[in-house]
């Protein structure tokens, strides 16, 4: 019983012998990335890379639902890569526009 | 006209999804090329190795995928090469591309 489950779901037109699998599979590595990222210096974080990133993850978030076969693996790594994109941005724009108590007297 | 009309109405085009995922993917694209033009301390080693991957698997994507996704098979191919320059950028400014003596710091 668990083995033609296991069988159907290998033999899937989206499945593990497919490019449809492990494209969207190894997308998770740009979120993966994105996640070490957290750790670096906001100064290092690229706005146009983690804008990218973000548009990029919500507008396949809705690509994946119409091509054939449908990819719920494509949009679950989609979700996840435009929500570190959001963080990303955001501790880039915290960092550039709101954390200047040190630098102001430093300007005047 | 009727080219633009025809385009407008198709099946792939600006009415669609499949045509605006592409165009999203562009993104990665002018980022790499800005991201050029600034020191290659500010190279992600992480998200530019994870890239140059992402490409190449989804290049083979775009060539199977239905329907066809010419636009999404040459966004990657132009992300995949800007891609692995910025890599290279990276790698030699940690010195990983010297010919003698190989010094990387990490």
């Amino acid at each position: 019983m668990a083995a033609s489950k296991i069988q159907a779901l290998w033999n899937h037109p989206a499945g593990p012998k497919t490019i449809h699998f492990w494209a969207p599979t190894f997308k998770w590595g740009i979120s993966i990335a994105n996640v070490a990222d957290f750790s670096k210096p906001p100064e290092k974080i690229s706005y146009p890379q983690q804008v990218a990133v973000t548009c990029t993850g919500l507008i396949w978030s809705r690509y994946s639902t119409v091509i054939t076969p449908k990819n719920w693996n494509l949009f679950s790594v989609n979700v996840v890569m435009a929500g570190t994109g959001i963080y990303q941005l955001a501790r880039k724009t915290r960092h550039d526009h709101f954390s200047e108590v040190q630098e102001v007297p430093a300007k005047e | 006209m009727a080219a633009l009309k025809t385009f407008w109405n198709s099946p792939m085009g600006p009415k669609t999804t499949h045509f605006w995922g592409p165009v999203a993917n562009w993104g990665f694209v002018i980022a790499g090329l800005v991201d050029m033009q600034k020191p290659p301390e500010m190279i992600s080693r992480n998200m530019t190795s994870a890239m140059c991957v992402y490409s190449a698997l989804f290049m083979r994507f775009a060539w199977m995928v239905k329907p066809r996704n010419y636009l999404l098979l040459a966004c990657h191919a132009s992300n995949e090469s800007v891609q692995l320059y910025q890599l290279s950028r990276w790698a030699k400014a940690q010195g990983y591309l010297e010919k003698k003596e190989p010094e990387g710091q990490h």
